[in-house]
């Protein structure tokens, strides 16, 4: 990767940072009910709070000032890192973020691998067969699993695995086949989309003429495969792989709240129940900075498999 | 002379026949070339011999490699035969090469292929073909930073070295210009004089008259001729053959060669320079055309010919030196004629639209259209068609068509015939010449192909490095002194 390249993904993780802080920002404030009741109610419990506890909490944290103020004033904390307080626990920020997201990091790299392992394996022999038994089964799968949200894919297997078969736990950390179910519930969205990428690149590349020029040449059918095939098919699912993390950021937040695995997605749901902004704005921007650098991560490793230049 | 390939009664089918009973023989020493335009089974032929057609099409008669019928062994004892025997140059070099693999490895397999050598004396075995094509520093790059003819080589390289007794060569010169053009052709004579077998499907009857040997002339399917090249070449017998030799650029009459008639310039551009993907790709150039002249532009493949078109019409801005258009008539007067006319279509809708659009947009006369598609030679009937419902000829007249319509004052024809047939090519040409004198339209012509461009054209612009020689040994042998030097690096 050249320096041009650093520069920009180093640009794209500031104006993704401004644009995350911004968004959360508004969001907040324009999320229904009274800001100061919701953090005193996180704080204290919904049964304690009464209109003096939140009074306190808004003198506290200075709620009725300006929001431009306030935003400047956040924005300036984060561009030194600090991520203030959570607003209930009183915790530092950054410490619980940095906790966290050790966990959804697991969880979604095991199912980053996981679908790795089912989707393009099953993607390249359906493509290998256009039209056959094995292409349907795979389309009609990936179909399925596409389309139906992680939480209910999520609760069919708890179903099948953890109460019929009582194989795996149902949720929670402690146990090391804890992240199982989690991270194949979001493998099979993923691998649904990657076997398909993967069928699709691989028709292409049997029908270019390389690949008929491969065999010409003499080359047996697993040569070609592999000093031809292979690399040309994995460029456009690592290019594919760049897109997908939206998916998988996205099904983290649902599928860490459905297991109860205690990462970051399941700390954002919790943070906004509670109105807890510099958590909401902390766990956003470093969901959003994740994103540019796993980005960066598919550039590097694009550039490892292909090495024709790209433009960015 | 020994028979290498006997092909007897080939017939390729797929729903019905395609390619009706073929007979040939390559015998060593004898090149052997199928000449014939898109669309006349040829290249479907080199695939059966091969054994590499399309599913839904079947091969049958017998092809005999030595003592074997191709036709007769399974797919495995084909494949057995690929690269060791029977090799395929194809017709796409550039889409032939893996995108993400250099060089060298995709040349090297081949030798590995015929098993008999390591990793690392196949690695130097095609290091050394690799030189001996004047490819040494290609050997690292990828084929996305190939030209033409440095791809066309790889390519050549790549498909021989397995050892195969015989080469098939799909067009093995499309899109070359003169001087790769050449290149490959002797590349393939070589072979032959190795003792390997060429068998060679071309369009390009240059190459069929070089390569000499025995040629066929294939139309719609069946050979309608075949012979030594000197015969049929020379005096072709069969009416198709006739018509079709007498379509090479080369044979046509002059149509071109008029002197300047004094007119005052309807362009004028003055010490032009432009650089493009950082390289100068021409400085210090000045150039005029007068109403009704052809001026042909000319030079190796990249020294920037439609570049310079697209300067004179305004769609780039030169870096240094000035355009100067007469300013007397509307903008609308200077219009392009493309390269391949599929593309410059819109795809989905019918060709009677896209030009009635083009009527009401500029609010013409809704008559002239009948008048210029009788002079086309277009049938209504075309009208209700899309773009790929026509044939490359048929389409390319309509984007005439739609010049003219606009009553260009000049106009610049990028390529206008290279994707066209030879047949076509010469009617195309034709009505671009007629519509020069007729209508009074300058006409700038980029071709790289020399023979076209130096009957058609006026007077003849060189770009390039040559530029200079070149130049005034055109205008040495056309008894007229062009008015413009190309100039460089003064």
């Amino acid at each position: 990767m050249n320096q041009a390249t650093i520069g920009y993904r180093v640009f794209q993780a500031f104006l993704v940072a401004f644009l995350v802080g911004l968004g959360t920002f508004i969001m907040v404030r324009v999320l229904p009910g009274d800001l100061a009741y919701r953090i005193a109610a996180g704080r204290y419990g919904y049964d304690l709070v009464d209109s003096v506890a939140a009074e306190a909490v808004r003198l506290e944290l200075g709620l009725d000032g300006s929001p431009i103020l306030a935003f400047l004033s956040w924005f300036w904390d984060l561009i030194r890192f600090d991520l203030g307080y959570s607003l209930v626990t009183g915790e530092l920020v950054r410490d619980a973020i940095f906790h966290e997201l050790g966990h959804s990091v697991d969880l979604a790299a095991t199912a980053l691998i996981l679908s790795l392992f089912i989707g393009p394996p099953l993607g390249l022999l359906a493509g290998f067969r256009p039209g056959s038994i094995i292409d349907r089964l795979v389309l009609a799968s990936s179909v399925v699993f596409r389309s139906i949200p992680h939480f209910a894919i999520g609760l069919v297997l708890i179903m099948i695995f953890s109460i019929q078969a009582g194989l795996l736990p149902v949720a929670g950390h402690g146990h090391p086949l804890s992240r199982v179910l989690p991270a194949l519930t979001l493998a099979l969205g993923l691998a649904a989309v990657s076997s398909r990428i993967a069928r699709d690149a691989m028709i292409k590349v049997r029908e270019s003429d390389y690949y008929l020029f491969g065999r010409t040449k003499g080359l047996s059918e697993s040569q070609v495969f592999f000093r031809h095939g292979l690399r040309n098919v994995s460029v456009p699912i690592i290019t594919y792989l760049g897109m997908q993390f939206v998916y998988l950021i996205e099904g983290v937040v649902v599928v860490e709240t459905l297991f109860a695995w205690p990462g970051i997605g399941h700390s954002l749901v919790h943070a906004i129940v509670a109105r807890d902004i510099p958590m909401i704005q902390g766990t956003a921007f470093v969901m959003g900075l994740m994103f540019v650098f796993l980005n960066a991560l598919v550039d590097f490793l694009n550039r490892l498999v292909d090495p024709r230049e790209r433009v960015v | 002379m020994k028979t290498l390939l006997d092909i007897k009664e080939l017939t390729v089918s797929g729903e019905k026949t395609i390619v009706h009973p073929v007979s040939l023989q390559v015998r060593t020493r004898e090149p052997c070339t199928i000449l014939g335009e898109t669309g006349c089974g040829k290249s479907l032929l080199a695939q059966a011999v091969m054994g590499v057609l399309p599913s839904e099409l079947r091969a049958q008669g017998r092809i005999f490699l030595g003592e074997r019928d191709l036709l007769g062994l399974i797919p495995k004892q084909r494949r057995a035969i690929w690269g060791r025997e029977l090799a395929i140059l194809p017709q796409e070099p550039w889409l032939a090469l893996d995108p993400t693999m250099r060089v060298l490895p995709q040349v090297k397999e081949g030798y590995m292929v015929a098993g008999a050598v390591s990793g690392a004396s196949a690695g130097r075995l095609a290091q050394a073909t690799l030189s001996g094509l004047g490819l040494t520093d290609a050997a690292g790059k990828l084929p996305s930073e190939l030209s033409g003819g440095m791809a066309q080589r790889v390519a050549f390289a790549a498909a021989s070295v397995g050892g195969a007794g015989i080469l098939l060569a799909d067009e093995p010169t499309k899109g070359l210009d003169a001087q790769r053009w050449q290149d490959i052709v002797d590349l393939l004579l070589q072979k032959v004089a190795d003792g390997i077998g060429l068998l060679t499907i071309t369009h390009d009857i240059g190459v069929a008259r070089r390569l000499g040997g025995h040629v066929a002339i294939m139309c719609e399917g069946r050979i309608v001729e075949q012979g030594p090249a000197a015969r049929v070449l020379q005096n072709p017998v069969h009416p198709y053959s006739k018509r079709l030799l007498a379509a090479d650029p080369a044979s046509w009459e002059k149509l071109g060669g008029r002197a300047s008639n004094g007119v005052s310039p309807v362009i004028k551009a003055h010490s032009l320079g432009i650089t493009r993907g950082g390289k100068q790709l021409f400085k210090h150039q000045n150039f005029s055309i007068a109403p009704g002249e052809i001026v042909g532009v000319t030079g190796p493949s990249g020294c920037g010919k439609s570049t310079f078109g697209d300067l004179l019409l305004g769609l780039l801005q030169p870096d240094t030196g000035t355009v100067w258009r007469d300013g007397s008539h509307p903008p609308l007067r200077y219009q392009k004629l493309y390269q391949d006319p599929p593309a410059a279509f819109p795809r989905s809708i019918t060709i009677g639209q896209a030009v009635e659009d083009l009527i009401r947009l500029h609010a013409l006369q809704p008559g002239i259209r009948d008048t210029l598609m009788d002079e086309l030679r277009l049938q209504p009937e075309l009208l209700d068609r899309l773009p790929e419902q026509i044939s490359g000829g048929e389409l390319q007249r309509f984007a005439l068509l739609r010049v003219l319509l606009l009553d260009p004052i000049f106009l610049f024809a990028d390529e206008p015939t290279s994707r066209l047939d030879l047949i076509t090519q010469q009617e195309m040409m034709n009505l671009l010449v007629r519509c020069a004198r007729e209508r009074q339209c300058a006409i700038l012509l980029v071709s790289h192909h020399a023979d076209l461009i130096g009957k058609v054209a006026d007077r003849l612009l060189f770009l390039g490095e040559e530029a200079i020689s070149r130049d005034a040994a055109f205008s040495a042998c056309h008894q007229t002194s062009p008015r413009e030097h190309p100039v460089y690096g003064a």
